[in-house]
């Protein structure tokens, strides 16, 4: 793990260091420096996600920690993009609510499906974050209870209080295969 | 953020080297959910020209058991403590606190090092900068200790003194409680430093050139009552107003040894001996867990808005002692 | 039962829905914009202060950075109630308070740049307290408000405005009561509207095709055209406004108030000659941006054993904090929800508002009244345990029904045309087993060892429900598609879906063949927006009118064509027959062959409606910790015709949040009582609730066909939050069996009624700072 790290920051040629950053199944080569385009070392993931690779799916809250608007899977696993260095994301694989859809065909994710089929947002700012926290979950437990789902979703702010429908969202596919 | 140069760290030395190197001015970064906080509020006096990334140091993760002590690596992450089959069966108290703690996402980075580590959250030295500017107190070195005059509800009851901010590390008081040790190195050597003592009200005792390695626990002889329990506003996501963590041991239906902490109350664990006392020798039950909840805080000074933590204690202390 | 309709009552996709889901929905800050600039303010650290000079040169040559604007080199621009309160001002009134503003090529360079503004402060005396701001010798904050007191009542409600709730004559009424009781009670937490998006908005100054004078906006707002109205009447005459509506991550009414942002931005972006984006970060969302204004009662109440209220007489106090847009006609619509849900003869409430040295209060859900009847309603409580009343009884009895009236907004009043809610509030008593659970004022519901749970109930209702004034057109197209003309914007309560619903409905067309134009100022017609619970009832009211209009001048057009009168025809799926001849149809298109139909739709304000909502808690106490536990909710209310089930739902389920029954539990903004900052400006220490926590909910929803539109619906959103927290404060009193009476109900506050403190801990109402 920690090896891959390193073959992914890289100088090049020119001096300038490099880094790849795996997104959606698509690896991104960036200049680290602090000109635009680049990722700066005091970008967050977040930031980069948004700003650089124009992935604005992603949503940022809080901008620190506390809310989850911000989250996304690295290797798998819900975490906050908003308080990580992109820097130090290289060579891990990064899934945002814009990679849960299927490439090919567009369709979306069963859960996403499911969140349009129970209204499970209101204004839909908290919604990615929301569908990302529960991805991670399903990844890990298909069939969850329901405590099992309101504690993978505990990190997640929602103002409007849209999570009892959220949590329905979540049951209607668990246990499902997607 | 404001910028600043990165460079991951692949072995200790490594990180020790820039430390020296920078003098107060290099970061650890290790799950980053509390420094980047700090760096992005610029809440530090000194806002660091060079961090360093211990994530790409190999082999610090690990959470094991030798012959005499269970060893956990300083970037063991929080989810690892609490599904360890290890931790689950043998110390309990570890998963439940590193369970308390945050919401998933956080604990899919944070590590136990840096949750030992980790910054007070007292209102008044995390008042952002961009909001009318930070405050200068006491904890940075020159000011005033503003929660003596101004909102302490959260704030400390016994053992502060120049800084009321309490200890916000949930897993510092479970470690307190198994008599945990945390191993600090430098380029002068290591040493070992008790959990509890770590903490003290104005900083930690890590030097800014120091890191910590890894944090043991003796192993249990015998098998022990472990439990942990926050008393927060709401959960997740909040910090401990009260927390306690009891240790205890009963033999022949008396309690033959007890080990209470309370985090939340001080500026670090605090070792409840006047609680330990009241149990030790006598037979479980609510009264004498009672008994010892009303011990447990004796001397305790309250500021003007936090008396109320100090029930909130005993109420916690009855709970994890007995039922 | 079986509805009658095609789309209403039933569960339908919101239209935005496959959008929000992928990340593809399109906040301010998700859209891209050609040589953006960012906008950065720089922020007072005194409370008060005089600004003697300042210097922004160094933040000026700042490599990046593209204008600095302070009070000195921008125009005097003015807003607020009244007109008076400045952009920039060379003195700040609260910390936080804007100072300077920054454009720069990036975020971060605008914020290194803001620590290069050099400032010589005079530091003046603040006050913080509403009492205190009003006794001799405080502070002054402006010339213009002598004791800090601001003039009561709007403009904007018409010539005259609700300044007190005066019928009557107390004395009789007194005279008549059975208990004269006096009380006072505060709601004075200042929850935070706290929508999760913060404020923000793109502006661009000058754009080539609208001409030099024309500015365009991208905010995140639930009202653009109101928008367009009030950044006109700012930047004045001669500039032509547009405002583009986006999805908005929510507002709760508390957008309303973005005249700052996005004046910075219009100004950086007249400055730069570049498109410049204001953010605020979400510290200063919650520290310099709006907050829920205090509200303290102090008053005297004549009541009857029967629960019949005499006289009520006394004092309300509003603090604004640091100025004030509309906490005059919050004031006004509270007055005027008093009177709903109290029926009273003889009234003397006299409201004073005054400001401090903290950031302003100003629009959150449940505008006026939830902060007035949060105060009220414990007050009566106290009458109605000397007289052994119980609430239930108190509020069926007193909440408006036909026959009766009351003083509205514009100090006018209304005879109620609405219906009698009495069967649906029995309703929600009996499915939250009310008569089981109501013990008596303070008796606890059960007792289990440290284990307390008492029961409250609260009543709100809001004749904003046919507030100002909606227009909208509905164009049909000649392919036979619907498309709805409104400004209306969509901030989560699926409104927006609910327009396409009616017009789907009136034209029995498939739900996909209409579509709505973007909010956008420049290609729609005046929309107030969706405040209040005016949605339901005047916005689509307006809709379903433009939409009858087109559909008649269809038919006109039709009916030569059919060879029969227009009266007779009828529509669905695009086609056009008459009823006595239903086999001969004409498709659209055939009428709509190179024409486009345009029907225009307006609605006038009607304040002689109200809705209402019950809310019923149930909470457990911890006397050990002094920890309340919400365990369970159940609203009750009757919205005419159910539009949308899952929106409704939803909007019901909205009840906890946004500064509503949590505001009594645990959402609070700390303030410093030295400095005056705001302690817990995060979203840490600012408490919301979690998933973890959710109580249970149950919606009980009556459908009484109301006599609103042709669909018979009423909104009832807005009105969510407001029954609660008194709800809840009178579940603790009972649950501990003293009265609690300060918000939100800490566990400090219960160990401290239940005298577990001792005096070191005693707690003092009036949270913040006394
Ligand atoms: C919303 C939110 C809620 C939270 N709730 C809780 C809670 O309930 N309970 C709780 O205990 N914590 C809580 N935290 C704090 C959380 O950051 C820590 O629990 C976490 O464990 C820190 O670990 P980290 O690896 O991310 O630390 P980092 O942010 O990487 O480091 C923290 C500090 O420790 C230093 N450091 C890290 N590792 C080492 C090392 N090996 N040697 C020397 N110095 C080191 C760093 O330089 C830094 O100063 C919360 C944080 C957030 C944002
Ligand atoms: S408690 Fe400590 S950190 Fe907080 S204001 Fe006082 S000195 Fe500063
Ligand atoms: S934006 Fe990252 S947690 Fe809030
Ligand atoms: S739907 Fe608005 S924040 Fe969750």
């Amino acid at each position: 793990m920690t090896g891959e790290i390193f073959a992914s920051n890289v100088e090049s040629a020119a001096g300038d260091k490099q880094m790849s950053l795996m997104v959606n199944a698509h690896s991104y080569l960036l200049t680290v420096g602090n000109r635009p385009g680049e990722v700066d070392p005091a970008h967050t993931l977040a930031f980069t996600l948004r700003e650089t690779l124009g992935l604005t799916g992603t949503k940022v809250s809080c901008d620190k920690g506390a809310c989850g608007g911000c989250t996304v899977l690295m290797d798998g696993k819900a975490v906050l993009s908003c308080m990580l260095l992109t820097i130090e994301c290289g060579g891990k694989e990064i899934t945002t609510i814009e990679g849960l859809m299927e490439p090919k065909t567009g369709a979306l994710d069963p859960l996403q499906q499911s969140f349009i089929d129970h209204s499970a947002f209101q204004c839909g700012f908290c919604t990615p974050g929301m569908i990302m926290s529960a991805k991670a979950l399903l990844a890990e437990n298909p069939s969850p209870s329901e405590e099992e789902i309101k504690e993978a979703l505990s990190g997640n702010f929602c103002r409007c209080i849209s999570q009892y429908q959220v949590v329905e969202a979540v049951k209607a596919v668990s246990g499902k295969k997607r | 953020m404001k910028t600043f140069d990165h460079y991951d760290a692949r072995s200790i030395d490594e990180a020790l080297g820039l430390l020296g190197k920078h003098r107060g001015k290099a970061r650890l970064n290790a799950g980053g959910t509390d420094l980047l906080g700090l760096l992005k509020d610029r809440v530090l006096p000194q806002y660091p020209e060079l961090i360093v990334n211990i994530k790409t140091i190999p082999g610090l993760d690990y959470i094991e058991e030798d012959g005499e002590r269970l060893r956990i690596g300083a970037l063991a992450r929080l989810c690892d403590l609490a599904g360890s089959r290890l931790l689950q069966e043998r110390y309990g108290v570890i998963c439940e606190a590193a369970l308390a703690v945050a919401g998933p996402q956080i604990r899919n980075v944070a590590t136990i090092g840096g949750n030992l580590c980790q910054d007070v959250r007292c209102w008044y030295y995390r008042y952002p900068a961009h909001l009318g500017g930070g405050m200068l107190c006491a904890r940075k070195g020159r000011g005033p200790c503003f929660a003596v005059k101004g909102d302490n509800r959260y704030h400390a009851v016994i053992g502060a003194g120049k800084c009321f901010a309490v200890c916000p590390s949930d897993l510092a008081v479970a470690l307190a409680a198994l008599d945990g040790h945390m191993t600090l190195v430098s380029h002068r050597g290591e040493r070992r430093v008790g959990v509890g003592d770590f903490f003290s009200p104005l900083r930690n005792v890590l030097e800014a050139d120091e890191f910590v390695k890894e944090i043991d626990v003796p192993k249990a002889s015998v098998p022990r009552l472990q439990r942990f329990l926050k008393f927060t506003l709401r959960k997740p996501i909040d910090f401990a107003v009260v927390s306690v963590a009891a240790v205890t041991e009963v033999k022949d239906g008396i309690y033959s040894d007890a080990r209470i902490v309370i985090g939340g109350v001080a500026p670090g664990p605090f070792r409840a001996g006047k609680a330990e006392e009241e149990l030790i020798g006598c037979e479980p039950g609510d009264a004498v867990a009672a008994q010892a909840a009303e011990a447990a805080l004796e001397g305790a000074r309250p500021l003007s808005k936090n008396a109320w933590k100090i029930e909130v204690a005993r109420a916690l202390i009855k709970r994890t002692v007995y039922r | 039962m079986g509805k009658p309709y095609r789309y209403i009552g039933k569960a339908t996709p919101r239209r935005d829905g496959a959008e929000i889901v992928t990340g593809r929905s399109h906040f301010v800050d998700d859209l891209r914009f050609e040589r953006l600039l960012h906008g950065k303010v720089l922020r007072s650290p005194h409370a008060h202060a005089i600004i003697r000079s300042i210097d922004s040169s160094r933040a000026e040559s700042l490599g990046g950075v593209k204008a600095v604007l302070t009070w000195e080199n921008i125009p005097d621009l003015r807003y607020g109630n009244p007109r008076v309160f400045r952009l920039l001002d060379p003195k700040v009134r609260y910390v936080g308070d804007a100072v300077a503003v920054i454009a720069a090529e990036s975020e971060e360079i605008a914020r290194e740049a803001a620590g290069l503004v050099e400032i010589d402060y005079e530091v003046l005396p603040a006050v913080f307290g509403d009492y205190e701001a009003s006794a001799p010798g405080a502070p002054q904050l402006y010339d213009e408000f002598p004791g800090n007191v601001l003039p009561l009542g709007d403009p904007f409600l018409g010539p005259k405005s609700m300044v007190e709730i005066a019928t009557g004559d107390v004395e009789s009424g007194f005279s008549e009561a059975d208990v004269i009781f006096e009380g006072k009670c505060g709601y004075d937490n200042l929850p935070n509207p706290m929508p999760m998006e913060s404020p923000r908005v793109v502006a661009l100054w000058g754009r080539a095709a609208e001409g030099p004078d024309a500015v365009t906006f991208w905010v995140s707002n639930q009202a653009p055209y109101l928008m367009k109205a009030v950044l006109g009447s700012i930047l004045g005459g001669n500039v032509d406004v547009r405002v583009f509506g986006g999805p908005c991550g929510g507002s709760f009414g508390s957008k309303l108030m973005s005249w700052q942002p996005m004046c910075y931005a219009a100004l950086l972006s007249k400055n730069t000659g570049r498109p410049v984006k204001v953010v605020y970060s979400k510290e200063e969302h919650l520290a310099a941006f709006t907050l829920r204004p205090s509200s303290r009662l102090d008053i005297k109440v004549g009541m009857k054993k029967d629960g019949t209220v005499t006289a009520i007489a006394g004092d309300w106090l509003i603090g604004t904090g640091s100025y004030s847009q509309t906490t005059q006609a919050q004031v006004a619509v509270g007055c005027g929800e008093a009177m709903l849900a109290v029926r009273c003869k003889n009234w003397n409430v006299k409201p004073r508002i005054v400001c401090t040295n903290r950031t302003a209060s100003g629009i959150a859900r449940g505008f006026g009244g939830q902060e007035l009847k949060c105060a009220l309603f414990p007050i009566l409580s106290r009458g109605m345990a000397k007289l052994e009343i119980d609430p239930l009884d108190f509020m069926k009895k007193n909440f408006i029904r036909p026959g009766e009236g009351y003083l509205w907004r514009n100090a006018q009043w209304y005879d109620y045309r609405g219906i009698d809610f009495t069967k649906m509030m029995d309703k929600g008593a009996e499915v939250f087993g009310w008569e089981q659970k109501w013990k008596g004022w303070l008796k606890p519901t059960t007792v289990e060892g440290n284990r307390r749970i008492g029961v409250g109930v609260g009543v709100h209702g809001n004749a904003d429900v046919g507030e100002d004034v909606s227009e909208a057109y509905v164009r049909l197209d000649g392919n036979g598609r619907v498309v709805v003309h409104s400004c209306l914007q969509e901030h989560g309560t699926g409104q927006r879906s609910n327009a396409l619903k009616v017009v789907a409905e009136v034209f029995q067309t498939p739900l996909e063949w209409v579509s709505m134009t973007p909010a956008d100022t420049m290609v729609n017609p005046f929309e107030f927006g969706p405040f209040g619970s005016r949605g339901t009832y005047i916005i689509l009211g307006a809709i379903v009118r433009a939409a009858e209009d087109a559909k008649k001048k269809l038919f006109e057009l039709a009916a030569p064509m059919l060879g029969c009168d227009a009266s007779e025809l009828d529509t669905a799926d695009g086609f056009i027959w008459a009823k006595t001849a239903p086999e001969k149809r004409l498709r659209w298109q055939r009428v709509l062959f190179q024409r486009t139909v345009l029907g225009y739709g307006r609605f006038e304000p009607d304040y002689s409606l109200s809705n209402c909502l019950m809310s019923f808690v149930e909470v457990e106490v911890d006397t050990d910790t002094g920890k309340l536990t919400l365990l369970r909710v159940v609203n009750a209310t009757d919205v005419g015709q159910i539009i949308d089930p899952q929106g409704l739902e939803g909007q019901l389920c909205g009840c906890l949040g946004t500064a509503g029954i949590d505001s009594a539990i645990f959402e609070e903004t700390v303030l410093d009582p030295l400095s005056g900052r705001i302690l817990n400006a995060n979203m840490i220490d600012y408490k919301w609730r979690t998933s973890s926590e959710l109580p249970a909910i149950e919606n009980v929803v009556f459908e009484t066909p109301m006599p609103t539109h042709r669909f018979h619906a009423i909104g009832v959103g807005e009105i969510a939050t407001s029954p609660g927290p008194s709800a809840v404060l009178m579940a603790a009193s009972n649950a501990v069996g003293v009265w609690l009476d300060g918000y939100p109900v800490t566990p400090a506050k219960i160990l401290s009624a239940l005298g577990k403190l001792g005096s070191a801990g005693k707690i003092k109402d009036g949270a913040n700072g006394k």
